[in-house]
């Protein structure tokens, strides 16, 4: 049995959540595109789902840290726009990809260049498609209404870099005490 | 070599398990069965700190041959566990002093 559903997450950890929620009920992720996910029916609570943002990596680094996480009993589902997601048999015990604050605040980190990055592309790209409308001087932009998407863009990608910032703070804090 | 310490615990143990050549998912059993389940390490964890350690000279491949890459621990990465358990001991002791007045070693 199969079952597609449209879901559009901010916020990557509450996406995940949602996933193994889905899990518990029985329904397996087997694949995911821009807010589409697809489910088949299996045994509930079988597996517990992660994802990562793997953007940035290179095609070789990937290519290795995937081998590495398939020699640690992690099936990779699948791959779509920067994000991956794997699951691991749940009766394999507990599974975390990140389990100490230094490492998850330099995953934090490693996410918040590239959204940051992207966050100042789409803005900039924003502004100055939208302000080709009283210039005079030809800029080549291609269009307002492009612009106007852009700064939605921008917007989108400002809610998760708000929470990854929420969240490094928190372990940044916890970190000047404990490890 | 006093500026390495102290070493997070997962680097510490990874370390620890590294004196015998191993992948990354004997080094994520051995951590778990050594600590009594107690430190369970990520994959993402370990593979981050592997990528460190190699970099450091504090580990290198082990037999480049297999599919699955083995690690193993340097004279270098030895000096630093050996400095670690210093620290560890020291910590351990002035603990016991302090809070069960035990006799100074």
């Amino acid at each position: 049995m199969k079952k597609v559903m449209y879901r559009f997450y901010l916020d990557y950890e509450k996406e995940e959540k949602w996933i193994n929620e889905m899990a518990a009920h029985g329904w397996h992720l087997k694949k995911f595109s821009f807010g589409r996910f697809t489910f088949t029916k299996g045994e509930p609570d079988a597996f517990i789902y992660r994802n990562e943002f793997i953007s940035g990596m290179s095609t070789n680094e990937k290519k290795d840290y995937f081998e590495f996480l398939k020699d640690s009993g992690i099936t990779i589902i699948n791959e779509f726009g920067g994000w991956v997601y794997m699951k691991k048999a749940a009766a394999e015990g507990p599974f975390e990809i990140y389990t100490d604050t230094r490492s998850k605040i330099a995953y934090y980190k490693r996410m918040l260049n590239i959204f940051l990055f992207l966050f100042f592309v789409n803005a900039w790209m924003g502004i100055m498609n939208i302000s080709v409308f009283g210039d005079k001087v030809k800029t080549g932009f291609i269009s307002p209404t492009i612009g106007v998407l852009n700064i939605a863009a921008a917007l989108l990608i400002a809610f998760p870099i708000f929470k990854i910032i929420q969240r490094k703070r928190a372990l940044e804090k916890k970190q000047q005490f404990f490890e | 070599m006093e500026d390495n310490a102290p070493l997070t615990e997962g680097v510490y143990y990874i370390l620890l398990s590294l004196y015998e050549p191993r992948h990354g998912y004997g080094i994520m059993q051995f951590v778990s069965e050594l600590s009594n389940g107690r430190v369970e390490l990520g994959a993402g964890t370990i593979y981050g700190a592997i990528k460190t350690l190699v970099k450091r000279k504090w580990i290198v491949p082990f037999d480049a041959d297999e599919r699955k890459k083995e690690y193993v621990i340097t004279d270098a990465g030895k000096l630093i566990v050996e400095y670690e358990i210093k620290r560890l001991n020291e910590l351990h002791r002035n603990g016991l002093l302090i809070t069960k007045g035990e006799n100074r070693l």
